[in-house]
């Protein structure tokens, strides 16, 4: 059965960093940090008190106040990532393509938020005082399913949840739906808002997390010998995706080509990878395989780099068996030492970042590399972004569960 | 011509037992798997039934014991979901004859493993700690323990399945969506041989109130045995069930070559959404339609082909309404001359694990010849009266081609055709 070509059509971003397109790629180019204290809830007593939380997000540019109260704020971000992506697109949803136009959105954690506002009301006033939005506005696929709602999308309607290489996997199958002939266009990334109490107090009591409260700003540090954990962030990122010949035919533009996407698992551990980062290899060599594209296409790897001690080592070690002699020749970058951890999203804003990395040949810088772990064997840009001639762009997400993600983008030229 | 995907291994675990036999002996004999809730007190909750799986102290022949799966020092790290994914994954591999030691047939094996909620119990659990006891006390376990994709994550380190992972968690249509997605794995060539199914553990004071909220549950606390009634006039919500269905699927080619059993052929899958609202589908079933006649188009088959149907049919006065109009629309005037079961009267509703157990019961349905009952039918809806439901009671009936559906919230339809070999 003969595939059909995958390509980028349109962009949207709500971050730590920014949320707009343009904005959220100024600061990440300029290394600016989008963590600061937690001020979403009294986390004083907790023993992290820092993330990467969205600010000056409005929902109301998005849906009515009446609507938005319905749902959990991943929801909203998915929704307006979403949205803003397919304003870019330029696409225009209507009867004759509606059924031909998908969703694939997910989230590693989903309503966490309305379960705490859930529970705290049952605890309070009993199952009479639990809102009839309880189940819908905490469920993961309510991303796609109110966009479906929202835009009239009657295509495939999934959410794929993989924590942290969510959006990565929902790209990917997203991008395999339209290549199989299922769909004409997809709208697929993740959202997440774990920034709540359970979710910081549980990936704190897990020891995921950086404490750095002195110097919050400071404290996600992929390969840097001072790394001690990861910084949770929330957000959103999406991408519309189209069949070449249907963005060509509307004269849409194209920012890029999904080229290759590829996933294994690590069959090791819940929470960690093995040392050699061996699952990540086969993923990244699954993907290149898929790309039908040998190693020395890829110019640029915007990495997972989470910044905790094992998992950045282990996927320098993966990227050097992936590339073998042209490793030298990879630049690699962790936005996440701006973001923090998007965990579901992560993979929907690093595509993002992949994709804008290729249009405009600038490759992002990884901030606080102030002393970099020895005998890592991999270019990591720092010190300021990097102007290059980018072809190919490999971003990975890897979460727990041993679960791992890798998806290409490729430069049309 | 690509050979046909065929399935070679099912496990359960679901209100009416665990196993693929008793539970089916028990479905096809008229039983029902709901009950009065024991395990924790509903208090003013006005639900308080509910399709829970027998615990092994009560049911000596099919009751699920723990300790057969994990020991108490790991069930510590894992939610229930987990617990009963790992149990009827033991099973399906253990029939299929599947566990590969060479490193090419793990890196083979995809595990997608769908739930619609995740690990519930374990969030309102670590809520409750951080409330009364603060964060110090919240176990580290909390979060692997909650993620929906660690039921496929913790299948994948227990068995050493390399191969690509996934979780479709789109409500009560993802247990169906994992069984395409494994097949769509398999297609592309990314996996050879895939573990694919649901799980779901969330019934939960706060899970039962929040449905009730939506009032979309049943509230006959008097007589549980009679509460989930699809597509009787009398139907008043569904009931909440837990469980996993489990299917071990590959291409027959790697089957036959391995020397492995095909119990049926997966002909035909297909998803759609209706683009109408978060909760109810639209009154003339058209969304669900278009999952049907995908799933009908990828089998190369048209309606005058399926011989049996296993509805969504949740018992809810709407959505059975819109399924029959679905049904109408793909079917037309024939629809009458097909048997529906809906054996969610006997199982409750196992949300992201319904699909899986439910692709297994229409897969025993052309295995073994027999259609399962639908209970409680006592008087059909009106506006279904002419429809064959197969009352109360099992009947003997060779199919060729069985179509089961799942449709969740969000509006995300699924579809799903299983042949005879």
């Amino acid at each position: 059965m003969s595939r059909r070509r995958v390509v980028v059509t349109g962009l949207g971003i709500i971050s730590p960093v920014g949320n707009t397109l343009e904005g959220a790629w100024e600061n990440v180019l300029a290394g600016r940090s989008g963590i600061g204290p937690v001020e979403g809830f009294d986390a004083s007593a907790f023993s992290v008190r820092f993330g990467g939380e969205v600010r000056d997000f409005e929902v109301s540019d998005y849906l009515s106040r009446k609507e938005a109260r319905k749902m959990d704020p991943f929801i909203h971000y998915g929704i307006a990532a979403s949205v803003d992506a397919v304003r870019d697109s330029g696409l225009e949803i209507n009867e004759s393509n509606a059924e031909r136009v998908g969703v694939s959105v997910g989230s590693g954690i989903g309503g966490i938020s309305a379960i705490e506002k859930g529970h705290e009301a049952y605890l309070g006033g009993g199952p009479r005082k639990i809102s009839p939005f309880f189940i819908p506005s905490a469920i993961i696929n309510m991303i796609s399913g109110n966009l479906s709602v929202l835009l009239g999308l009657k295509g495939p309607n999934v959410a794929t949840v993989t924590a942290c290489t969510t959006g990565t996997h929902n790209i990917g199958q997203a991008a395999r739906i339209i290549a199989y002939g299922d769909a004409d266009v997809m709208i697929a990334g993740g959202a997440e808002f774990a920034t709540t109490p359970t979710g910081l107090g549980g990936f704190a009591a897990a020891k995921a997390l950086s404490t750095r409260n002195d110097d919050p700003q400071a404290a996600s540090r992929p390969w840097d010998r001072g790394r001690d954990g990861f910084v949770l962030g929330d957000g959103a990122g999406v991408l519309v995706l189209e069949d070449y010949e249907h963005a060509v035919a509307r004269g849409a533009r194209i920012y890029a080509e999904v080229a290759g996407f590829g996933m294994s698992g690590d069959a090791h551990h819940m929470t960690q990878p093995p040392a050699d980062g061996e699952g990540a290899r086969r993923c990244m060599t699954n993907a290149l395989r898929d790309a039908g594209m040998n190693p020395d296409e890829i110019d640029y790897v915007n990495a997972h780099g989470t910044s905790t001690p094992l998992g950045d080592r282990a996927e320098a070690i993966a990227m050097r068996g992936t590339f073998g002699e042209h490793t030298p020749k990879v630049a690699v970058t962790s936005t996440k030492s701006m973001t923090g951890h998007l965990l579901g999203a992560a993979g929907g804003v690093e595509a993002v970042f992949s994709v804008l990395t290729l249009r405009d040949g600038v490759i992002p810088p990884t901030i606080n590399l102030d002393d970099p772990e020895e005998d890592l064997g991999i270019d990591i840009v720092s010190g300021g972004a990097r102007e290059r001639d980018v072809r190919g762009v490999l971003s990975n997400s890897f979460g727990f569960g041993g679960t791992n993600g890798t998806v290409i983008f490729r430069r049309i030229d | 011509m690509d050979s046909p995907i065929v399935i070679t291994g099912m496990g359960i675990v679901s209100p009416l037992g665990c196993g693929v036999k008793p539970v089916w002996s028990r479905l096809t004999a008229g039983r029902s798997g709901i009950g009065a809730i024991d395990r924790f007190d509903p208090g003013d909750l006005p639900v308080g039934i509910a399709g829970l799986v027998p615990d092994a102290g009560d049911d000596a022949e099919a009751g699920f014991d723990p300790d057969r799966v994990a020991d108490r020092k790991e069930r510590r790290k894992l939610d229930v979901f987990t617990l009963y994914a790992l149990t009827a994954a033991d099973e399906a591999l253990s029939q299929a004859g599947w566990s590969p030691q060479s490193e090419a047939d793990r890196q083979a094996t995809a595990t997608v493993i769908a739930t619609g909620i995740g690990g519930f119990g374990t969030i309102t659990q670590a809520q409750q700690t951080l409330d009364s006891r603060g964060y110090r006390r919240i176990s580290p376990f909390t979060v692997p323990a909650f993620l929906a994709n660690l039921a496929a994550g913790n299948l994948s380190i227990r068995h050493g399945f390399k191969g690509p992972i996934g979780c479709p968690v789109t409500a009560c249509a993802a247990g169906i969506q994992a069984i395409g997605d494994g097949m769509r794995l398999i297609r592309s060539g990314e996996a050879e041989v895939a573990l694919v199914g649901g799980a779901e553990a969330c019934v939960d004071p706060l899970s039962l109130a929040g449905f009730n909220a939506l009032k979309a549950l049943s509230t006959n606390n008097e007589a549980p045995g009679k509460a989930s009634r699809p597509f009787d006039r009398d139907r008043d919500g569904f009931v909440m069930g837990e469980g996993a269905g489990l299917m071990v699927i590959e291409t027959l080619a790697h089957a036959e070559a391995r020397g492995a059993t095909p119990l049926a052929v997966i002909s035909g899958y297909g998803t759609s959404a209706d683009a109408h609202h978060i909760t109810s589908g639209p009154d003339d079933g058209a969304g669900a339609a278009a999952a049907v006649q995908a799933a009908l188009r990828t089998a190369g088959l048209t309606p005058a082909d399926i011989g049996h149907i296993n509805a969504h049919a949740t018992s809810t006065p709407v959505g059975d309404r819109a399924e029959i109009a679905t049904l109408r629309r793909v079917f037309g005037e024939r629809l009458p001359a097909i048997p529906v079961s809906a054996t969610k009267s006997a199982t409750g509703h196992l949300l992201g694990a319904a699909g899986g157990v439910e692709g297994i019961f229409s897969t025993l349905a052309v295995t073994e010849g027999m259609l399962p009952p639908t209970l409680n039918m006592d008087n059909a809806d009106e506006s279904m009266a002419d429809l064959d439901f197969v009352a109360n009671s099992a009947r003997p009936q060779a199919t060729q081609h069985a179509l089961c559906n799942g449709f969740g919230f969000g509006g995300v339809n699924a579809a799903l055709i299983v042949s005879r070999v």
